[in-house]
């Protein structure tokens, strides 16, 4: 998965998906510990092309920022559901009002759910709690185009035992992505500017831990072409889904 | 002991690591080798953390912002970088680490890459979401101090 992974037949046109820098997906407050304008400068200053912003409820505009720190500013939603029934609502409710579409996974029910749905683009934090991955939603995550998150975060910020396991889950769930070619992305899921680290440290980590630099990389710039692609999507040109405006059409 | 001739020497390389924390956080040199070492023995094992050395050269923080420089055995680099990002907690403080440079000495990593002493920080109350509240002011950015403990934010947030 290192190397060959740009190769998608999305709709990229205009993007070349090769020059796409690294993104990172991030917490703001009032769920996390800074504001979105301080994720984004942190972010800026450790060499990051664009963020994603995972909170609903952060209170920002994305072109301002964008355009005082000159990094892309892509607004997020994390649904954080205690199970799927309640977060296939806010899916329908949640998913014309951003870019980006996350499911927080962490049990058995919510991985299965969010890899299973066409609306929803990136499977968050898989491992919390009691969940885990296996072959049959792997291949539901590429049937239905579901970006699996490898969340570093147990990797920059726990130790011991608890590290151990959750190594041990990200080396199941690169195996499988590896075998069958799953979509995914990278993220140290920072909930404070104090929690993130540049995409070179990383690519470093994810090196130490078997994974690759370059798979780091791919699954960082990962969250620029999907956002690139949403946007595609949600532009004036799609007249509805699968129609696109063509040469023809005045 | 006899030090060594100079071709057998082994040779560094210094990592500038630009650290950011809350300004109230007390963070000393030796807590902070002390989380290195850590940071490298848990994830590179007792012969990588060794090879690695991770030796604190210089340390400086002042309101929540600094900066070191870490002496890496070179062709280790890399692992060193890794060990790095993973110092999460100094003290029970959360920390931000960033490898902002690596250099062949110590006064070329610190010109280079660490630059001046972050400029003090200024301590003034400032209106966050509808309430004045204590804060520290460094370089645009702006922590405040609220009731449920402090919060990252930058100037254009607090007017």
């Amino acid at each position: 998965m290192s190397d060959d992974a740009g190769g998608e037949g999305e709709a990229n046109a205009g993007t070349d998906p090769e020059s796409i820098g690294p993104y990172e997906a991030v917490y703001a407050h009032p769920e996390g510990e800074a504001t979105v304008a301080r994720q984004v400068k942190t972010a800026a200053e450790y060499g990051f092309e664009g963020v994603v912003v995972r909170t609903r409820e952060a209170e920002y505009d994305p072109g301002t920022l964008a355009g005082r720190h000159g990094v892309d500013v892509v607004r997020g939603v994390e649904i954080d559901a205690d199970d799927p029934q309640g977060a296939s609502g806010a899916v329908g409710n949640f998913r014309g009002d951003c870019t980006v579409l996350l499911v927080r996974g962490g049990t058995d029910a919510l991985n299965r759910f969010a890899v299973e749905q066409d609306r929803v683009d990136v499977l968050a934090r898989p491992f919390d709690g009691t969940g885990d991955v296996n072959h049959v939603l792997v291949k539901a995550a590429v049937a239905h185009d579901v970006r699996i998150e490898f969340d570093l975060g147990a990797v920059l910020r726990d130790d011991g035992g608890s590290r151990v396991r959750r190594l041990r889950k990200l080396r199941k769930l690169r195996e499988l992505v590896d075998y069958f070619d799953a979509p995914y992305v990278v993220s140290a899921t920072p909930a404070s500017h104090l929690r993130m680290r540049a995409p070179r440290d990383l690519a470093a980590v994810g090196e130490q831990i078997g994974f690759g630099a370059d798979a780091v990389r791919e699954g960082l710039a990962e969250w620029g072409r999907l956002a690139a692609r949403n946007r595609e999507r949600r532009a004036d040109s799609f007249i509805s889904p699968g129609v696109q405006r063509g040469r023809y059409e005045e | 002991m006899k030090h060594l001739p100079k071709h057998l020497q082994p040779r560094w390389r210094y990592l500038a690591v630009a650290i950011e924390t809350w300004p109230d956080a007390g963070i000393g040199r030796r807590a902070f080798q002390r989380e290195l070492w850590y940071a490298g023995q848990n994830l590179l094992g007792d012969p990588g953390g060794a090879d690695a050395d991770l030796r604190l050269m210089r340390f400086e923080i002042e309101g929540g912002s600094g900066g070191a420089i870490v002496r890496v055995r070179r062709g280790e680099v890399e692992a060193a970088r890794a060990a790095i990002a993973c110092v999460d907690e100094v003290n029970g403080h959360p920390v931000g680490l960033r490898i902002s440079g690596v250099s062949g000495s110590v006064d070329a990593a610190s010109e280079s890459y660490l630059g001046d002493p972050a400029p003090s920080s200024t301590q003034r109350e400032v209106a966050f979401e509808g309430a004045d509240r204590p804060a520290r002011r460094r370089d645009g950015a702006v922590d405040v101090d609220t009731p449920s403990g402090w919060v990252g934010a930058t100037v254009q947030d607090t007017e």
